[in-house]
């Protein structure tokens, strides 16, 4: 599945799930910050995308993704703030983040409002990869 | 023949007003999925009255209490009738008590079938409507949920439930294609109500009904297939009387 299909049916699927203008739907634009997704929305978006391109992504996935697989107590320290660990992996998932800016500052819980549309069709496209295996 | 070609599955199908969906939904054209728990002979016998008259339908055994069994419910029905478009939640006990003498277990029973079947079977289906965008859900609840009866709590609670969750169910899952809704019977002779709906207690609470009649199955019925099929294409989060104007009445409405 070429990159191109995956960014259109990522821009309808957004653009239709939450109501927004075209212009706002750009690829630096986080979902939850910038768009104002909520969980119910990211459900819309995924289910929109199952639909346009027969990839079925779970919710769960998502943070699943975002994690890498490292487990939480790896990821942050006791107080919920990501590790250097988990900034190296939110790199790999999010390049656009500035790590350096971000080391001992990230909260757990603000993850995700780090993940933008372009991050989006990078999860599509890891799950095309995987599904065409 | 406007259900042509949709498939229904419908809990507590094989009496009572979910008999009465089941051959209104198959009349219509829908393939129909007949879930039952213990009555398996009615169940069966109602597939073959399905099938005589040109129809298509199966039996689906099941406790919608249990969410396993749901699920598989769902599973076969898909499986065995090649997909799924309407969930009618149907099944429902009641068990009567004043609240004096009600057990813990009086009103558990009630709510794990009445609002836990209604949560089950809703939950199985929806992964299924939501890849699809496009799904109803029709629930038969009970103008009980939302007015008062001596020795009813627990199912007047467990309907209130029923109707509550409704309408969250419709707010979540509208924008996934999906309609839910409700039908509210108000007094219909079936063995749930046999109690109240014969002898000397039957005729005095139809004199409070304003139509002063009991409603047949087939009426209720009548309003689950509507919600069921494209006629109320703009319909969700509903609830729907089916009471011959029963809810209207303030206390008997004279004196």
């Amino acid at each position: 599945m070429d990159r191109n299909t995956i960014i259109e049916a990522v821009n309808e699927a957004v653009i239709d799930a939450l109501g927004a203008e075209t212009d706002e739907v750009v690829p630096e634009a986080t979902l939850l910050d910038d768009l104002g997704a909520e969980s119910i929305d990211l459900l819309d978006i995924l289910f929109r995308l199952e639909r346009s391109l027969g990839i079925k992504i779970q919710a769960a996935e998502l943070a699943a993704y975002v994690q890498g697989g490292i487990p939480d107590e790896e990821f942050g320290d006791e107080n919920e703030i990501v590790s250097a660990v988990g900034l190296a992996q939110l790199k790999k998932v999010m390049p656009q983040i500035d790590t350096d800016a971000l080391t001992g500052k990230l909260q757990a819980t603000q993850v995700m409002g780090l993940f933008t549309v372009d991050n989006l069709v990078g999860l599509v496209e890891h799950r095309a990869a995987l599904a065409a295996v | 023949m406007k259900l042509q070609g949709q498939v229904a599955l419908v809990t507590g199908g094989s009496r009572g007003i979910g008999a009465a969906v089941c051959r209104r939904l198959a009349a219509d054209g829908a393939a129909v999925a007949i879930n039952y728990r213990s009555s398996e002979g009615p169940a069966k016998e109602l597939v073959r009255e399905i099938e005589a008259a040109g129809g298509r339908a199966i039996t689906v055994h099941g406790d919608v209490a249990d969410s396993a069994a749901a699920q598989e419910m769902v599973r076969r029905t898909v499986e065995d009738l090649g997909g799924l478009d309407i969930l009618v939640n149907n099944a429902g006990v009641a068990q009567d008590a004043l609240i004096f003498n009600m057990e813990m277990d009086d009103w558990l029973d009630v709510m794990k079938v009445n609002f836990g079947g209604v949560f089950h079977c809703t939950k199985a289906v929806l992964p299924h409507f939501m890849s699809k965008g496009a799904g109803v859900i029709v629930n038969v609840s009970s103008v009980m949920g939302e007015r008062g009866w001596v020795g009813e709590s627990n199912y007047a609670a467990s309907k209130g439930a029923v109707n509550a969750f409704t309408r969250c169910c419709a707010m979540e899952s509208a924008r996934f294609g999906i309609r839910v809704n409700a039908v509210l019977p108000g007094f219909a002779p079936t063995d749930l109500v046999a109690g109240l709906t014969e002898g000397a207690t039957g005729r005095s609470i139809k004199k409070q009904i304003p139509m002063r009649d009991f409603g047949e199955v087939e009426q209720i019925a009548d309003v689950v297939r509507f919600l069921s099929g494209p006629e109320s294409s703009y319909m969700t989060g509903s609830l729907v009387n089916v009471d011959g104007g029963a809810m209207t009445a303030l206390g008997l409405g004279r004196p």
